[in-house]
């Protein structure tokens, strides 16, 4: 699978990164402006109507804004009104938010109980296609070659984070990289971070000099593949990535002493926090904790050239600007090139559900509907307060449009 | 119990109460210091990773400890392991009945029913090597033949199925031993009575074997509780409470929570996962504690031959008892 | 007719058992050959292009498979272990057999038996929490500066974070202990008493006696038990998912991170399930069959062992618990 991992999102602002729980509610439509995702001043309620509405350009779809999708959600949302039982599985990274809002749910629609788990998207694409759950949880999408009645639906988005250790830099600094930098850094030909290509892009920081550790992931992940997709895109001779096979959740990193490999987000943190030197992607719902062990959060090139850190706005920018989402809803969004997207930040995923468009009748296909629908809501299931303990992004628009379509398969 | 020796000794020396070593020389008596002081390092060696362990489980745990953990269930962001305490407590009395009947049955047959020939021998020797495969090879082929194979998704009867198939061969093999202990006079009392070898078997050998075969019982379960390989891609996971249904329907157990949560973002997520480790110390050590009692009850109303006797004997015990000895307190004595 | 059905149960289970992993094995033992023993890069393709087909069995364009590395990791973290366990485990139990007063030894024989039954998934939590991170912090950084000669200059090199190689010889090391000490204990027990005697009269020390005449009443018995604790941390899993560090490729040093086929098992099934040829879970499932083969030929090696010796007690069944 795919992307990814984990992420989610912060609103960083722009100076440090501030936890936030606050509401990241909905973002704004998409288009840049930042969109925004409300930071912690902006609370969750407060939201609503009038940022969105003044949300800026937003591009997406022939100008789609968020009431005009809502009421699309709405006309989805109404539950069969018999009982219906719904089993989900997968991800480990979306299974905290599913299960609140499976506990929200059945709050709401007590005919409609949502039993969770998470054992890995793999597995979820896997029971999703063989009918064993209704709603199999995915950090990626589907490989082209998967059978065509499985569908791949955007629930919310994600993003990943560049995290360091090197003493003598404060965390308020936030490095600048580029993918190709860091393409050279795991292949081993950049092992110093005083390095003259590092210095080139950090004029005025004092980088001391110490070896690089670059950290993977040791498990199938779609943070490797977010990432390994992000090297990819920014070496456009073509670095090791491709020479390896492309990108993928398990790659073959090159053999250089100093690599060190993690199992999970936790695995890397941990390992980051106690290996001075380090380098490592993360997922964002980790940012909490990188800021507590004084981890620095890396200022990282996008496809437009500017260096972004993942903040609402920067995620919602470069999501937003995907404005023709394929329908299948298979797409990477990593390192948008669309002018739209120059203040965007390059890591950014969809989290999906994954479904497959044959339910065995038509109450279960609309339990799985309305539920799906509520929980891309950026007024029900996809408020600050649930997004926000793990850093997930509301969905824009544009995308809200294209989940909505395929939900209207799901028979 | 041993005889003196006939020579002057000279006090110090090692050794058992009673025993009188030999004049020895300073070099000689300081290699012998050194030896008993290496075998206590490493008797605290081995002590030591009990405590830490156990300490470091309950100090993690005790230290965000809520007693709503045993009452509420996991939500994915807190709760409590009420689902999978649950969870563990069916899997627990389904491999009881499962691995216990089949055991049973398996070390009957051995012991009592089949003639010795190489097709006891076969069998015998299949469930020791069964007992050496790996659990996660288990647990692998479990989930391909079962839960994808079969169509069975994640449920309560592949995790069975997998977890007993693991543990039958322990049952088995203390059954076997504990018939294999009932004394002969029992049997010939038995049939000199008129009862048929069934009814003796069944009133009169069974019955006394009952402790050695609740023993291995009890070790089997405590391995159940533990195990984790085999269960990740059988049983699932699932927030909720187990269902009535056998097929389709994913459950929780203790282990996932352990292995699983203890990275996860969510602080109370982590505490889980340290609660879910301490229970399965606490339901560990109980059925460990358990089996001794089993062994010490039946011991202390059975003088002749229980199970512990033997294997306590000072004399070298009779080559078929001697297996017995090391496995009627379980597998291996442990 | 029951019994004899329950009886046959764990033969079906093992016979079912290799027949699914063959099964299961077969695409991918035809596609990567030989090169599955011996290659080093252990590379899924690409799951997003086109499959293509070689030698009849479809996959991921750039697949390929070998398993090397978590053969040498579980090899070399079980070798550790049984080196680190074996002269502790029977220090212990001569210990308790030959000096301590019956209660103790019972307290001690409760010890062996709680950390027997304790689960691996615990032990791995305390290895990845506790455990290595000590290692890390206050054990290794002092190896480090162990004379820089053969053998000790495997010490050197960088400690890690406390995930790796050593670590989990010596997790391992703490869960096989209680088979070797339990089965010492009981063959030590067995000794006859008039051999101890015959070594007291004749002015032996126990030390003495117990490299002279002990060691050969048990040693058959001991070595069984030693394989057998070497089969069990062989197939060991989650403890070493969590210590190990799971990289797929050979440590770098003692300290170094690394996998072993079991701990690759659990932690790639998941994501393997994602490769649309399903080649990936294939190439688990062959990785499970050389791991029985490993672990099987190991434990009948051990019983075979202790069955030929004529003193031999029996070895506690099964590598499990």
């Amino acid at each position: 699978m795919q992307p990814a991992s984990n992420a989610t999102q912060k609103d960083t602002s722009p100076s440090a990164l501030r936890p936030r729980t606050s509401g990241l509610a909905r973002v704004g439509a998409a288009a840049l402006a930042g969109a925004l995702a409300l930071t912690g001043v902006t609370a969750a309620t407060a939201v609503a109507a009038p940022v969105r509405a003044s949300a800026v350009g937003t591009a997406a779809r022939g100008g789609l804004t968020y009431p005009a999708v809502e009421r699309q959600l709405s006309a989805v949302e109404t539950p069969p009104s018999s009982k219906v039982s719904l089993l989900e599985t997968g991800s480990t990274l979306l299974y905290p938010l599913i299960s609140v809002w499976a506990a929200a749910y059945g709050k709401i629609h007590p005919n409609i109980p949502v039993t969770t788990a998470g054992t890995g998207s793999g597995t979820g694409q896997s029971d999703a296609l063989s009918g064993t759950v209704q709603i199999g949880a995915s950090d990626a999408y589907l490989p082209p070659t998967d059978p065509k009645t499985l569908l791949n639906i955007p629930l919310d988005i994600s993003a990943q984070d560049i995290a360091y250790n090197i003493k003598g830099v404060p965390q308020t600094t936030h490095l600048k990289l580029t993918g190709a930098v860091l393409d050279e850094i795991y292949a081993g030909k950049i092992d110093n971070w005083s390095s003259s290509v590092i210095k080139g892009l950090n004029p005025g920081v004092h980088l001391p000099n110490e070896a690089i550790v670059p950290l993977h992931r040791s498990d199938g992940s779609g943070d490797t593949f977010l990432f390994s997709t992000y090297l990819d895109d920014q070496s456009p001779k073509g670095g090791w990535v491709a020479a390896q096979g492309g990108p993928g959740t398990q790659v073959q990193w090159p053999s250089i002493s100093s690599a060190l490999a993690e199992q999970g987000n936790q695995g890397m943190e941990t390992a980051c926090k106690s290996t001075p030197g380090c380098v490592a992607y993360i997922g964002v719902s980790f940012l909490n904790e990188s800021i507590k062990d004084h981890l620095g959060e890396a200022q990282i090139r996008n496809g437009d050239g500017q260096f972004e850190l993942p903040t609402h706005a920067a995620i919602a920018t470069e999501v937003a600007a995907y404005t023709t989402i394929p329908t299948n809803a298979a797409e990477s969004l990593i390192d948008s090139t669309s002018p739209s997207a120059k203040n965007g930040y390059p890591i950014v995923n969809f989290e999906y559900a994954i479904v497959n468009e044959k339910q065995p009748n038509a109450a279960t296909a609309q339990a799985v509907r309305a539920f799906l629908a509520w929980g891309m809501d950026p007024r029900f299931g996809s408020t600050g307060k649930h997004l926000g303990p793990v850093y997930f992004q509301a969905l824009s628009p544009a995308a809200i449009q294209v989940s909505l379509d395929l939900l209207g398969k799901v028979k | 119990m041993r005889a003196p020796a006939a020579v002057p000794a000279v006090a110090g020396g090692s050794g058992a109460p009673g025993r009188a070593p030999l004049v020895i020389g300073r070099r000689r008596r300081a290699a012998d210091r050194l030896w008993w002081s290496l075998c206590a390092v490493a008797l605290a060696l081995v002590v030591a990773p009990v405590v830490w362990v156990i300490t470091g489980v309950v100090q993690r745990a005790v230290s965000g400890w809520s007693w709503s953990v045993l009452t509420t269930i996991s939500t994915g962001v807190g709760g409590g392991l009420a689902n999978a305490i649950v969870g563990t407590f069916v899997l627990l009395v389904g491999v009881g009945l499962l691995a216990g009947l089949v055991g049973l049955g398996c070390g009957v047959y051995l012991a009592e029913i089949a003639r010795p020939s190489w097709r006891t021998t076969v069998l015998r020797s299949a469930s020791e090597v069964l007992s050496g495969v790996p659990s996660i090879v288990l647990g692998y082929v479990g989930y391909e033949a079962l839960v994808v194979g079969l169509h069975w998704g994640f449920s309560l009867l592949a995790g069975l199925i997998v977890l007993s198939v693991l543990v039958v061969p322990y049952v088995a093999k203390s059954t076997e031993i504990a018939l294999g202990q009932v004394p002969l006079g029992y049997r010939e009392g038995g049939e000199a009575l008129g009862m048929t070898r069934s009814h003796v078997l069944r009133t009169v050998v069974l019955r006394s074997a009952v402790p050695g075969i609740a023993t291995g019982v009890i070790i089997a379960l405590a391995i159940s509780v533990g195990e984790t390989a085999p269960l990740l891609y059988t049983a699932g996971w699932t927030n909720s409470y187990p269902t009535a249904h056998l097929l389709h329907a994913p459950i929780g157990y203790l282990t996932y929570a352990t292995y699983t949560f203890y990275d996860d973002p969510y602080p109370a997520v982590r505490a889980l996962s340290y609660d879910a480790a301490l229970l399965l110390v606490l339901l560990v050590v109980g059925l460990i504690a358990s089996s001794r009692l089993v062994v010490h009850l039946s011991q202390r109303y059975s003088p002749e031959r229980s199970l512990g006797a033997g294997r306590r004997s000072p004399r070298p015990l009779p080559a078929g008892t001697a297996e017995a000895g090391v496995a009627a307190e379980g597998t291996g004595s442990l | 007719m029951v019994t004899a059905v329950a009886a046959a149960v764990p033969l079906g289970a093992l016979l079912a058992a290799v027949a699914v992993l063959l099964v299961e094995a077969l695409p991918a033992i035809r596609y990567d050959g030989w090169h599955f023993l011996t290659g080093s890069a252990w590379r899924p393709g690409n799951y997003y292009g086109n499959p293509v087909r070689t030698g009849g069995v479809l996959h991921p364009v750039g697949a390929s498979y070998g398993a090397l590395p978590l053969i040498l990791g579980t090899l070399e973290s079980s070798v550790i272990a049984v080196i680190v366990a074996f002269p502790v485990a029977v220090g212990a139990a001569v210990l308790v057999v030959e000096k301590l007063p019956r209660r103790i030894a019972g307290a001690a024989g409760f010890c062996l038996e709680v950390l027997a039954g304790i689960p691996s998934v615990v032990f791995g939590l305390w290895g990845v929490l506790s455990f290595g991170p000590w290692l890390a912090r206050d054990v290794y950084p002092a190896l480090t500066h162990l004379p820089n000669v053969p053998p000790l200059d495997v010490f050197h090199g960088p400690v890690g974070a406390g995930e790796g190689l050593l670590t989990s010889g010596l997790v391992l090391a703490a869960m096989i202990v209680p088979i070797i000490a339990a089965t010492t204990r009981d063959l030590l027990r067995q000794v006859p008493e008039t051999t101890k005697e015959g070594a007291d009269a004749l002015g032996m020390t126990h030390a003495e006696a117990f490299r002279t005449v002990q060691v050969r009443w048990v040693r058959t018995g001991v070595l069984g038990a030693l394989v057998l604790g070497l089969g069990r941390a062989l197939g060991e899993t989650i403890a070493l998912a969590l210590v190990s560090g799971t990289v797929l490729s050979s440590a770098t040093s003692i300290y170094g991170t690394m996998t072993t086929v079991a701990a690759t098992i659990v932690s790639l099934l998941d994501s393997a399930q994602t490769d649309p040829t399903g080649l990936a879970v294939r190439a688990l499932a062959e990785a499970a069959l050389v791991l029985l083969v490993i672990t099987l030929g190991v434990n009948v090696g051990a019983r075979v062992l202790v069955r030929r010796s004529a003193r031999g007690a029996a070895l506690p069944i099964g590598a499990g618990f």
